[in-house]
């Protein structure tokens, strides 16, 4: 029944799908913010203070990992995090790198919304990395 | 014109709509549409689904006040066995996976030539 049905139909064969995934990436790039999200990367990349301060904060973080999941981080330890976080988001190319990556999102939400209404499932949701 | 069209270049809307259309009419897609109307129009299929989450709702709110029962429990089971035995349900859920899992070969086409994950950037965060 159910291949009776299908062969009814036309079918977009996975090449003809595959394309049009190449040629969406393809417009994708062209975009003003994807171009500036790109270079905010290539900056951030090469912002030796961007990277230490990125550094310093992940490594604090990590030595307060499972603390911090049982939310039992003491005073110094929360104040030492809160400085690292501080002095990493107040670097420039950070700062810039996360403006970029916002304005992206909205337009990658915006297209994924549009997707997601005309076939009937959502986009994100499904092939995302999933909630924490 | 609706307020995600208004985000998007001529171009880029150009290039979402041919990627909407193209796997709207792909096999898994269609054969997702088609289990999917199967299931609407299956009351039995519909009724089943819907006191199978009434009950893991119920379940769930009495968890946190200890007041789950065996019968509780052995009613679930019921319910889980008859929706695992259902054709319309089972044909459905499993068009639905191969329809994901397409969509999500078409996500990593996309990130593969763009080098970011098209979908995480895409996703609203819930947590």
């Amino acid at each position: 029944m159910t291949d009776m049905l299908l062969n009814e139909l036309e079918v977009a064969p996975p090449s003809v799908v595959k394309q049009s995934a190449r040629d969406f990436a393809a417009a994708l790039a062209e975009t003003p913010q994807f171009k500036a999200f790109e270079e905010a990367t290539l900056r951030l990349h090469r912002d030796p203070d961007a990277q230490r301060a990125m550094d310093a904060y992940q490594s604090k973080q990590q030595s307060l990992q499972m603390m911090l999941m049982l939310n039992a981080v003491g005073g110094a330890d929360k104040a030492e995090l809160q400085r690292l976080h501080r002095e990493f988001v107040t670097q420039p190319s950070i700062a810039a790198y996360a403006r970029a990556q916002a304005d992206l999102m909205a337009v990658c939400q915006a297209a994924a919304d549009w997707l997601s209404e005309a076939i009937g499932l959502n986009f994100a949701a499904v092939c995302g990395p999933g909630c924490c | 014109m609706n307020s995600s069209e208004t985000m998007l270049t001529p171009y880029l809307l150009t290039a979402t709509e041919a990627l909407a259309d193209n796997p709207l009419a792909s096999e898994p897609f269609a054969a997702y549409h088609q289990a999917l109307a199967r299931f609407n129009s299956n009351a039995e299929a519909r009724a089943l689904l819907e006191r199978l989450s009434a009950a893991q709702a119920d379940i769930r709110q009495k968890q946190p006040r200890n007041a789950v029962t065996q019968a509780d429990l052995d009613q679930l089971r019921v319910f889980q066995r008859e929706v695992q035995s259902n054709h319309v349900i089972i044909e459905y859920a499993r068009a639905q996976q191969d329809a994901i899992a397409y969509l999500r070969e078409i996500n990593q086409e996309i990130g593969e030539l763009l080098g970011v994950d098209f979908a995480a950037l895409a996703g609203r965060s819930s947590c």
